[in-house]
């Protein structure tokens, strides 16, 4: 391991996770922390704390260079950035290459590319990876409908200078256009100075899959699975599983295939995760984005896998090839995560930090908790509200549904108000528990029934 | 409190950003007591007391401040605990760091320290410097009276809020 000690410039469990990892291939961790952070559970097992800066992160862990400073100063010789804050911020990449600091996760170059929504998008396109099918600008109501006969409802119609979904509606039919068409072109003109509308398939039924991939930075890639993050709610995951039970083989492996040659083709380093839409009704997956950093969810794959994904993060980032055949990574079991955030789900979700004075997650075989809290750890009020995952495995889905029941009626935490009793809501649900889900079902239907429930 | 004290280390970082993509070549910002001169004229010694010049080939307040010691691995201690959890006398106030970084006592190497032990000294007293990436900060009292002791080392890396210096406030 040519790495010798590492910064870690996260917060919260990945801190912890980083420390833990970096430790067991025998490297030295330092962790920095902002103020509020000095009790953490990172802090009380680094090697050795500095405090970088105030509570607020903008001025402790966004600034990149208190964290460069921090590396240098500390001696480190690498710098692990975790999910979130400056994680897939080509500059603090960029700053730690120019000072001789090894950041784990990719170049910068890739970073800044990924990161460009439109340039992520034709480095997909080049590498034969599927795109939700559109068009480009559409001019007139007949001509959209003319498009609409070919793509097949429902559509969506959005505006090219577009945001915020204004100039942006469904329609689920030729007079749904007409109606609609130049009303979404006046808005969008009128918000944006450009009426110019163009066309995309719109997905009904649509599960969110992604393919945690690694690469050695040579083009050796390779992946560790798919997850299924259908349950959200604002955009945000809350539950997170590997392998998606609902995708049938064969799609499976064209998705794997499809995440690979994209990574592939920019020579990607270090972990990643490429996301897709996965239209249910039609059996196609569509490109969204890349995540070029490690994600919150990377548990489920690790749990199916076998592999610790943050000790082949600094493996990969120290220069050791990536000594794995796909064939070595087969995927067993099933496994499920669901996040525990300290928020109110009964009062809008609203953020409820403040002194856990008893935590108790559940134990036992297959049982897995990624957390950083402990029994009187202040939650403080400036960060995301996450306070742990718990993770369960078992051998196939329905064992690992029935797991994930019973460690959700185990856990026991006091002292703040959690999401929790919405956790279990939903570990009961039949559709849940059959795997009846797609990217709204948790808004439309999850929640709504949370709600009828406390009436 | 004068609109000076409320000048911070980034604020300075967002002129010389402001600075170096522009084609000026002088550069005077007056903010109550704050004051900075940024000149691409590397003779320039600027309108009056300036905080620094800035050469003309790396325009950043390097001209007049020390250059930055990076410990190397080998020699940087691995311990725990930070610096801010040092017990402070009674009757005695610390100077904090107002960020992390590495202190400084004098304005360059070989120079007369800012202040020594015994100095009397006033809230607008400069007590020493802090760098972070090559931008060098001057850190103010903040308060009237003698230095009893020096906490931190020259040339050391300070976390944030890690008392710098003893003072005996003036009664």
């Amino acid at each position: 391991m040519s790495i010798s000690r590492v910064l870690s410039v996260n917060r919260g469990e990945i801190a912890a996770r980083v420390v833990k990892a970096a430790q067991a291939l025998g490297i030295e961790a330092v962790q920095a922390v902002s103020l509020a952070d000095r009790e953490s559970m990172a802090a009380q097992l680094a090697d050795r704390t500095v405090v970088i800066g105030p509570a607020p992160s903008r001025l402790s862990y966004l600034d990149p260079k208190l964290l460069v400073h921090t590396a240098l100063a500390t001696g480190c010789d690498a710098l692990h950035p975790g999910y979130g804050f400056l994680s897939e911020r080509a500059a603090l990449a960029t700053l730690c290459a120019e000072h001789g600091i090894t950041f784990i996760g990719p170049r910068p170059e890739t970073i800044a590319a990924l990161g460009d929504k439109l340039e992520a998008k034709a480095l997909a396109r080049a590498a034969g990876v599927p795109l939700v099918p559109g068009t480009d600008r559409i001019a007139d109501a007949t001509e959209a409908q003319a498009a609409a006969e070919t793509l097949g409802y429902p559509v969506l119609m959005k505006a090219s200078a577009g945001g915020g979904g204004r100039g942006m509606f469904i329609a689920r039919s030729a007079s749904d256009l007409a109606a609609g068409f130049d009303k979404a072109s006046n808005e969008a003109r009128e918000a944006f100075g450009d009426g110019t509308m163009y066309m995309e398939r719109y997905v009904e039924n649509a599960r969110h899959v992604e393919v945690q991939v690694f690469g050695d930075g040579n083009g050796h890639v390779l992946h560790f699975g798919e997850r299924d993050c259908s349950i959200q709610r604002r955009y945000q995951k809350v539950f997170e599983e590997s392998p998606c039970a609902a995708m049938p083989q064969g799609l499976r492996e064209e998705l794997h295939r499809a995440a690979l040659s994209l990574v592939a083709s920019v020579k990607y380093t270090n972990a990643g995760t490429v996301e897709f839409l996965y239209d249910v009704n039609r059996q196609e997956i569509y490109f969204i984005e890349v995540n070029a950093r490690i994600q919150v969810e990377h548990p489920v794959s690790e749990q199916v896998t076998g592999f610790d994904l943050i000790q082949l993060q600094f493996r990969v980032a120290s220069g050791e090839p990536l000594r794995y055949t796909q064939d070595q990574i087969p995927v067993r079991g099933h496994a499920i995560e669901c996040r525990l955030n300290a928020e109110d789900p009964y009062q809008d979700f609203r953020p409820s930090p403040g002194r856990i004075t008893r935590w108790q997650p559940p134990r036992g075989a297959g049982v897995r908790v990624d957390s950083h809290c402990y029994d009187g750890y202040l939650v403080p009020p400036f960060y995301d509200s996450m306070i742990g995952k718990l993770i369960v495995t078992a051998a196939n889905r329905a064992e690992c549904v029935e797991r994930l029941q019973a460690a959700l009626a185990r856990t026991e935490i006091d002292g703040l108000t959690t999401n929790l009793p919405l956790l279990r809501h939903i570990a009961q649900q039949p559709d849940f528990i059959d795997n009846q889900l797609n990217t709204r079902w948790l808004e439309t239907t999850g929640l709504p029934a949370f709600s009828a429930q406390q009436e | 409190m004068s609109a000076g004290s409320n000048i911070k280390p980034q604020d300075v970082e967002g002129l010389i950003e402001l600075f170096k993509s522009s084609n000026w070549d002088e550069m005077h910002v007056q903010v109550g007591e704050f004051e900075l001169f940024l000149s691409n004229d590397p003779k320039a010694t600027g309108p009056g007391r300036a905080v620094a010049a800035a050469p003309a080939a790396a325009p950043a307040l390097t001209a007049a401040a020390p250059v930055a010691i990076a410990a190397p691995a080998a020699s940087a201690a691995v311990a725990h605990g930070g610096a801010a959890t040092v017990a402070i006398p009674d009757g005695l106030i610390a100077i904090r760091a107002p960020n992390l970084g590495t202190f400084y006592r004098a304005p360059k190497p070989g120079a007369p320290p800012y202040v020594e032990v015994g100095q009397t000294i006033s809230e607008d007293t400069e007590v020493c410097l802090i760098e972070v990436m090559k931008l060098f900060a001057p850190v103010a009292a903040g308060v009237r009276g003698v230095v009893r002791e020096v906490l931190a080392k020259d040339g050391q890396m300070v976390e944030f809020d890690a008392p710098l210096m003893l003072i005996e406030p003036a009664k």
